[in-house]
């Protein structure tokens, strides 16, 4: 049996999902389009407002402030864009991080190119953003914050409340959006009480289906939309939507957050004993100690990234490296530089990411197979 | 409504024309050639008449050069069979002058649909010479047809934006453009050579240039999973897919290196790590060619490219090969010309993909650039060479690589 511990890249289906999707594929009179007047349309329609309201009850927010779109980074690009586009007298300032997922960054770049200001703000060896700088950089020009929940690379876990303050005391009409999609179903999230104005999520990271984002934005906050066409979703989000994809999200969610709590602590206690292993062995964890346990970022010495990652891939562990070594450029992963790694290290970089599915025996396999692999391929 | 004329295909020899005795050996192998390389596309009758070689659809299928795109895919197959120097799309049809006439104004129509073309010229040649008019009155009378359909158009002698050739055979024969062939001679007249490719850019265009000498090709591939991925592999596949377009198919042979990589790292000094495994390569690809029956190996050394291509080192990996030449085809071009090739035989985008060469473990961070015979005496001392070139020549898996259909 192969071990999978790439699951910040992607998640395998829940069984359950699989399930539904079949039956609703198959179904006689579930393949309705929920615009259509008859009554298949009706049907469909049905079907997706239960999933919005079924998401809406797990989010603790509105089902109005839900849209339902194609993926992860469709919702973060509507948000920074659309965000920044229709309120153009917020301000010409935005503020983040360069840890940010390339979804964040790449919007950030247009922005920059049509004229705005992006103010990156840098984060510490923990991969936190410096406080006291963003305090200073809120200004009443700052139109929107965005900044990543839960970081892909390193697990690194955003100081959300206290930003929250500073917003609140710097310039409450900043607004700011939260890239959730490695945080949805691993840390509790109620987006009413979270003092933020718009959330990005992805379906595929929590055990869903791939095709699928979830777009948050709070009641009052205008955006303007990226994609024209039929109106739907109150014109937010035009497009065909998939009554299918959302009832398998809103499943997938329900399921991710029954023990969410519980979850968590079962990992740290699986992540703590990998970590402790791999030490041992002489590794170095790259990962901040207080970072979300289901991502794990070590350095490996004397072997690069993808090396590694195929001498576990033949060993039928499935990891991920952001570092790719090629001879010509070395590229090496700009979150683990921006945090103050040294690129020789970043450049050995390995992340594991779990799901609450992975087991102590899984991970046990792993070290074994590490240890294999440095008797056998160390050089 | 269908045509009052066939398409055919019209393809012009090239240096084959300047055989003495064995002509006939090269023309036989090119036609064998250009009808291995259609026969994804149907049925064709291929006859050969002086340097030309007309192609023209079997009646089982008489119209599948009637459809634009087809005819442009098998155009361009047939220009990839080394031994042509160009081939047309050609209508073929019947009748007196007034039938020429209809025709070279249809083409005319279909070229300036395409083109904002101003000037042109009409070229005849009249093989049947009980036809009533001689070439040039035949260029005067279809060019005179062509002005009145299009009195926009100017006939210019001497560079014109199109040329309308007319042929007066047993049939009549119009058309215009010619496209480029990528000459050479037909593969299969040169024997066979054992073509090292590596993922890069080199390999391939070598490997592609002795196959337009007429060299059929097999080739071997140093794997070094995990060091390299699967992907480099599949690269690699692809490359070799790319040449055999033009080479016809290749046989690729993967040598599994991991170990004998892992044994020269820790036995040998790092700054000669480049040179012996080189030397072991080389080794290695002639045992195999000769157990395959190839006459040379082939490689995509360019002098003073890199490190391991200065004369010194071309020259201590070089005298390990006992038994056969081995072939540089690229030794005196520069990467810009060597790009150009690839660019032109489709390989390029391929080749820049970054799997190549992935770990940068095994190479030395300051190779020896001048190395001398007593450092490789030095570095291979702790090595059992005839024991690595075993395992490695032990360790290889072959793949039948052929083209991927243009359809």
């Amino acid at each position: 049996m192969s071990i999978y511990l790439d699951n910040s890249a992607t998640t395998k289906p829940l069984p359950e999902v699989a399930r539904l999707v079949y039956e609703t594929l198959s179904g006689e009179e579930s393949y309705g389009n929920p615009g259509s007047l008859h009554r298949l349309g009706v049907l469909a329609e049905k079907d997706l407002n239960a999933s919005s309201e079924k998401i809406a009850k797990l989010l603790s927010c509105k089902k109005e402030e839900l849209y339902f779109t194609s993926c992860g980074s469709e919702s973060v690009n509507t948000s920074i864009l659309g965000y920044v586009h229709q309120n153009p007298r917020a301000g010409k300032k935005i503020i983040s991080t360069r840890t940010e997922h390339k979804a964040s960054l790449e919007s950030l770049e247009k922005l920059a190119k049509e004229g705005y200001e992006i103010c990156y703000i840098p984060v510490d060896e923990s991969g936190k953003p410096d406080l006291d700088a963003l305090s200073e950089a809120i200004d009443d020009n700052t139109a929107l914050l965005t900044f990543t929940h839960v970081n892909n690379e390193t697990g690194a876990i955003l100081p959300l409340a206290e930003i929250i303050e500073i917003r609140n005391k710097k310039n409450r009409n900043t607004k700011i959006h939260l890239d959730c999609v490695q945080s949805l179903g691993k840390l509790p999230i109620a987006l009413s009480r979270m003092g933020i104005d718009m959330a990005s999520f992805s379906g595929h990271k929590i055990h869903a289906l791939k095709g699928f984002g979830l777009l948050y934005i709070k009641t009052g906050v205008r955006v303007a939309p990226l994609i024209l066409g039929g109106g739907q979703q109150r014109g937010m989000r035009s497009g065909t939507q998939s009554a299918y994809l959302a009832s398998a999200f809103a499943l997938a969610l329900e399921k991710a957050t029954e023990n969410i709590e519980e979850n968590l602590s079962t990992m740290q206690a699986l992540r703590d004993g990998f970590a402790a292993e791999l030490t041992a062995l002489g590794t170095q964890v790259l990962s901040p100690s207080d970072a979300l346990p289901y991502v794990l970022n070590v350095s490996f010495p004397s072997f690069q990234s993808e090396t590694m990652l195929h001498c576990l891939e033949e060993k039928d562990i499935f990891v991920s490296t952001v570092s790719a070594c090629s001879s010509k450029t070395k590229k090496v992963s700009y979150v683990l530089t921006e945090m103050g790694i040294r690129r020789e290290i970043a450049a050995n970089a390995v992340r594991f990411s779990f799901s609450r599915f992975n087991t102590k025996e899984e991970l046990d396999r792993t070290v074994e197979a590490i240890k294999e692999i440095y008797e056998r391929y160390k050089v | 409504m269908s045509n009052s004329y066939r398409t055919i295909i019209l393809a012009r020899m090239g240096e084959i024309a300047l055989k003495g005795l064995n002509r006939g050996k090269f023309e036989r192998q090119l036609i064998d050639n250009l009808r291995w390389r259609l026969k994804e596309y149907g049925a064709f009758s291929i006859v050969q008449s002086q340097s030309r070689i007309w192609i023209e659809p079997k009646d089982v299928n008489p119209d599948i050069l009637e459809d634009k795109e087809t005819a442009n895919n098998v155009l361009r197959a047939v220009t990839q069979v080394f031994g042509l120097v160009s081939a047309s799309l050609v209508w073929k049809f019947d009748g007196d002058m007034e039938a020429i006439k209809e025709h070279a104004v249809m083409l005319t129509n279909e070229i300036l649909a395409e083109h904002d073309y101003k000037t042109f010229k009409v070229e005849s040649k009249r093989g049947d010479k009980r036809f009533p008019l001689a070439s040039p009155e035949i260029c005067c009378d279809v060019g005179e047809a062509i002005l009145i359909a299009h009195p926009e158009l100017t006939v210019d002698v001497h560079e014109p934006d199109f040329t309308i050739f007319v042929e007066v055979r047993e049939n009549r024969f119009v058309y215009s453009e010619k496209l480029e062939g990528h000459r050479g001679l037909p593969v299969g007249t040169a024997g066979k050579g054992m073509l090292l490719l590596s993922g890069g850019i080199d390999s391939p265009v070598a490997g592609y240039m002795m196959a337009s000498r007429g060299m059929q090709l097999e080739a071997i591939y140093f794997h070094s999973y995990p060091y390299t991925s699967e992907r480099a592999l599949e690269k690699v596949k692809d490359l070799a897919r790319i040449v055999s377009q033009y080479s016809g198919t290749i046989l690729l042979h993967v040598c599994n290196f991991t170990d004998i990589q892992l044994d020269l790292y820790k036995n040998s000094p790092q700054d000669m790590l480049t040179i012996t495994m080189r030397r072991i390569m080389f080794e290695i690809a002639e045992e195999l060619a000769n157990k395959q029956g190839c006459k040379c190996l082939i490689t995509g050394e360019s002098l003073g490219q890199v490190a391991s291509q200065t004369i010194e080192a071309i020259q201590i990996t070089n005298e390990v090969v006992k038994t056969m030449p081995v072939f540089r085809p690229l030794i005196g071009l520069d990467k810009e010309e060597t790009c150009n090739i690839s660019r032109r035989i489709g390989a390029f985008e391929t080749s820049i993909l970054p799997y190549e060469d992935c770990c940068t473990v095994f190479v030395a961070k300051h190779p020896k650039t001048h190395p001398q015979k007593k450092h490789i005496v030095e570095a291979e001392e702790k090595l059992d060479i005839p024991a690595l070139v075993k395992k490695g020549v032990e360790g290889i898996e072959t793949y039948k690589i052929e083209r991927v259909s243009n359809n």
